[in-house]
C-alpha cells in the first residue's frame, strides 16, 4: 500500500513538473486590458490557434476584457525579423540573463520600439519543448521567457501560456493623446530644486557622555564621580561629574533650506539629569529627590544635498554646524518628616546661569511624498563658558566654574513635516 | 580601541579619493565552456594591423616613410598567421568581403571599456574561404603596434581624447590587441578581450616585431584559455 502512495505521488509530482515547464525570467510585461496579442513564431504553423489562445486568456484572467489576437504576419514576413527570430529560437536558454537575448540589429530594435502597447509573444517548437518569450515596447529584449512541454494539445498549451505569462493585473490602453502627453511628460527625477523648503519636527532621542570609538578612560573619572555632602566631588571642570550623562532626549525643531544647500534650523532640547548622589554619605537621608532639568536652545548650519532616490523619497544627507545656549533648572525635594534641612543643603552646588555651547554633526532627512519626513541625526554637543576673558590677578582667587567642559554624544531620530515655499 | 577608529578613516580616504578604478578587459558569455582546440577560422586580420610612430619605425628599420605601414603591417599580419597556423593547424580564413559585411558595432568590456568591431549579424551564419560553417570565429578588430602603448589610452572613453607626450626613448615594443570569440553556430560572441603585450627592447628590429606578434598570439591563447565559464 505503501509503495503503490510513493508511486502515485511520484507520478504526480512528475506530471506536475511536466506541466510547468520552465519560466527563466520574469519582468512583468505591463498587461493591458483589451490587449491586442501577436503571435509571432518562425515555425511553419504557429504551436497555438490565436483563436483559441484568446478565449484562454479570457479563461485564465478576469480582468483582460477582450483581447484581440492573430499571427504576426508582417514580422514572419520581414527578413531581420525572421533572421532574429532564428536567432532567438536557437539561443533561448535557461541559464541566460535577459540582455543575452537582446537584439542587436538597428533595424529589429525599432520594430521592437514601435510596438506601441501591443504584446509580441514569440512561441516556437524547440525539439520536444515550446519556447515562449514576451516583448513590449519597453524594452529590446524579452521580457519574460520560459519553456513549456509540448503535447500536442493547441487549446491546453495556450491555457498553459496564459495562466503561466498573462495572469497579471491589467492596465487600461492609453488613448493616443495620453500616450503622447506621457511621453513629453518631464522626468520626475529631473525636476528642479525648489528655492526654499521649510520644516518643523519633533524628535525623541539618547545621549551619553562617551563618544562612540574613543578611549573609555577619557571619561572614566567623570563617568564615576559621585557627589558627597552636596557639593565635593574630585574635579567639577564637567557637568557629568556631578549629573548623571546618559540618559533621552528631546527635540523640537524648525528650519529650512535654500536652494536644497544651504540651511537654518532653530532647535529647543530638552533632558533630565538626575544628580548622582553618594549613596553612603548619610547627609543625603533628608533627600527625597534632587535632579536638574536641561533646556538648550540653540541655531545650526546646515550643508545638505537632496537626492531623489524614487518618486516618493527623497533623501536628504547633511552636516550641520552651531552654537546652543543650555539652561540648568534645579528641582530638589526633602522628605516629608525634615523640619529642618541641614546646613550643607543650604550651602549646595549652583550650577552656571547659562552655559554656551557647540553642536556639530551629521544626519539624513528621508521625505516620503515630498511632505512627510523622518530625520535621522548624530553629533556632539558642548557646554562651556566663555573662555575668551583676560586673566586677571585676581583668577586665582574666584572659584572654578562648574562645568566648563562638558560634552556629550548624541543620536534621536524625529518626525517632520516640510513643505516648500 | 584604536583599530576601528583606524579602520573608519581608512574608508573615510578610500570613499573621498575612489580608490582607484580597476579595469575589466575580458568578457565572457555564460555558455563558453570550452576553448578552441584545433579547429578555427580567423577574420578581420586583413584590417586590424596599425603601426603607430611610423616615422620613428621607418628610421629605426631603414624602411622609406612611405611604405612603412604597408611593409611592416603585412609582415606582422604573416607572422600572426602562420602562428595561429602552429597552434590550430587545420584554421581557415573567412574572406575580407565578408568581414567587411558584417555589421560595425561596439562591445561592453566594463564600465568604461568599450571594444569596436564588424561582428555578424543574429541569425546569420558565416561560411570560410571554403564554403564550409565553421564552429567558432576568432574576429580580430584592432592591432596596434607601437612603443610604450597603454590600452587604456586606447579603450577608456574617458581617456581616448588625451594626447600623450611626444618622447624620445622608447623601453618597450608594445601591441594592444581587441579580439572576439565568435560562436558561429549561434551567433554569439563568446569571449571578448583587449590585451596588452610590452616586450622590451633597445633599438628594434624585424625580429623583435616577429618576436612581439609571436607573444601576442601566445597571450591571445592564454586569455582564451582563461576565459573560460567554469
Amino acid at each position: 500500500m505503501n509503495r503503490l502512495l510513493v508511486l502515485i505521488s511520484i507520478v504526480m509530482l512528475y506530471a506536475t513538473a511536466a506541466f510547468a515547464g520552465e519560466t527563466y525570467f520574469d519582468n512583468h510585461p505591463t498587461m493591458w486590458k483589451d490587449p491586442e496579442i501577436l503571435i509571432w513564431t518562425p515555425d511553419a504553423e504557429p504551436p497555438i490557434d490565436p483563436k483559441e489562445f484568446c478565449l484562454s486568456l479570457r479563461r485564465n484572467n478576469t480582468g483582460i476584457g477582450e483581447p484581440k489576437c492573430r499571427q504576426f504576419g508582417e514580422w514572419e514576413r520581414d527578413s531581420v525579423a525572421v533572421r532574429y527570430a532564428n536567432w532567438l529560437k536557437l539561443n533561448m536558454e535557461s541559464r541566460l540573463e535577459p540582455e543575452y537575448l537582446r537584439a542587436r540589429h538597428p533595424a529589429m530594435k525599432a520594430k521592437l520600439q514601435e510596438l506601441e502597447d501591443k504584446i509580441v509573444l514569440f512561441v516556437t517548437s524547440n525539439g520536444n519543448k515550446i519556447s515562449v518569450a514576451i516583448f513590449d515596447e519597453t524594452a529590446t529584449e524579452p521580457k519574460s521567457a520560459g519553456t513549456l512541454f509540448q503535447h500536442g494539445d493547441k487549446i491546453a498549451l495556450g491555457d498553459e501560456i496564459a495562466s503561466e505569462y498573462f495572469s497579471g493585473k491589467t492596465r487600461r490602453r492609453l488613448t493616443k493623446d495620453e500616450r503622447k502627453k506621457m511621453q513629453t511628460a518631464p522626468d520626475d527625477l529631473y525636476q528642479e530644486v525648489p528655492k526654499f523648503v521649510a520644516w518643523v519636527g519633533i524628535g525623541a532621542g539618547y545621549s551619553q557622555a562617551k563618544i562612540p570609538l574613543t578611549p573609555d578612560n577619557w571619561y572614566r573619572s567623570h563617568i564615576r564621580s559621585q557627589v558627597r555632602n552636596y557639593r565635593i566631588t574630585k574635579d567639577s571642570v564637567s557637568l557629568w561629574n556631578f549629573l548623571d550623562d546618559s540618559g533621552p532626549l528631546f527635540s523640537v525643531y524648525a528650519g529650512g533650506t535654500w536652494y536644497g544647500f544651504i540651511g537654518l534650523e532653530l532647535i529647543y532640547r530638552f533632558a533630565q539629569h538626575d544628580v548622582k548622589t553618594d549613596s553612603k554619605d548619610t547627609v543625603y537621608k533628608e533627600l527625597d529627590y534632587w535632579k536638574f532639568y536641561q533646556h538648550e536652545i540653540g541655531l545650526n548650519v546646515l550643508l545638505s544635498r537632496t537626492y531623489p532616490a524614487t518618486k516618493w523619497l527623497d533623501i536628504t544627507p547633511f552636516a550641520f554646524l552651531g552654537f546652543q545656549y543650555s539652561f540648568f533648572v534645579e528641582d530638589i525635594g526633602l522628605k516629608d518628616d525634615v523640619v529642618k534641612p541641614s546646613r550643607a543643603y543650604g550651602v549646595r552646588i549652583e550650577f552656571e546661569e547659562a552655559y554656551k555651547g557647540a553642536l556639530v554633526g551629521i544626519g539624513s532627512q528621508f521625505v516620503f511624498k515630498k511632505h512627510y519626513g523622518i530625520g535621522l541625526r548624530t553629533g556632539i554637543s558642548s557646554r562651556g563658558r566663555n573662555v575668551y576673558s583676560d586673566p586677571t590677578p585676581d583668577a586665582a582667587a574666584e572659584p572654578t566654574t562648574i562645568g566648563a567642559s562638558t560634552i556629550d554624544w548624541f543620536i534621536s531620530g524625529g518626525l517632520e513635516y516640510h513643505w516648500t515655499l | 580601541m584604536r583599530k576601528p577608529f583606524v579602520l573608519v578613516m581608512l574608508i573615510l580616504a578610500c570613499a573621498l579619493t575612489g580608490c582607484g578604478h580597476s579595469y575589466h578587459w575580458t568578457q565572457s558569455h555564460p555558455d563558453y565552456r570550452q576553448v578552441p582546440y584545433g579547429d578555427l577560422a580567423i577574420a578581420g586580420t586583413e584590417n586590424a594591423f596599425v603601426l603607430t610612430r611610423a616615422a620613428w619605425f621607418a628610421k629605426k628599420l631603414e624602411i622609406s616613410t612611405d611604405s612603412v605601414q604597408l611593409k611592416v603591417t603585412s609582415f606582422c599580419e604573416q607572422v600572426f598567421l602562420d602562428e595561429l597556423k602552429r597552434a590550430y593547424p587545420s584554421f581557415t580564413r573567412i574572406p575580407k568581403e565578408i568581414h567587411k559585411a558584417f555589421p560595425e558595432e561596439s562591445q561592453k568590456l566594463d564600465d568604461r571599456i568599450f571594444l569596436k568591431g564588424h561582428i555578424p549579424e543574429q541569425g546569420v551564419v558565416v561560411k570560410d574561404s571554403e564554403g564550409k560553417i565553421p564552429p567558432r570565429i576568432l574576429i580580430l578588430h584592432e592591432f596596434f603596434i607601437g612603443t610604450d602603448l597603454k590600452r587604456e589610452l586606447f579603450f577608456d572613453y574617458a581617456l581616448i581624447h588625451n594626447e600623450s607626450a611626444d618622447k624620445k626613448t622608447s623601453k618597450n615594443l608594445s601591441a594592444v590587441i581587441s579580439y572576439t570569440l565568435w560562436d558561429n553556430e549561434k551567433q554569439r560572441p563568446l569571449f571578448s578581450a583587449v590585451d596588452e603585450v610590452q616586450k622590451s627592447i633597445i633599438t628594434p628590429t624585424m625580429a623583435d616585431m616577429e618576436s612581439l606578434i609571436r607573444t601576442s598570439v601566445q597571450q591571445i591563447r592564454k586569455n582564451m584559455y582563461a576565459g573560460v565559464v567554469r
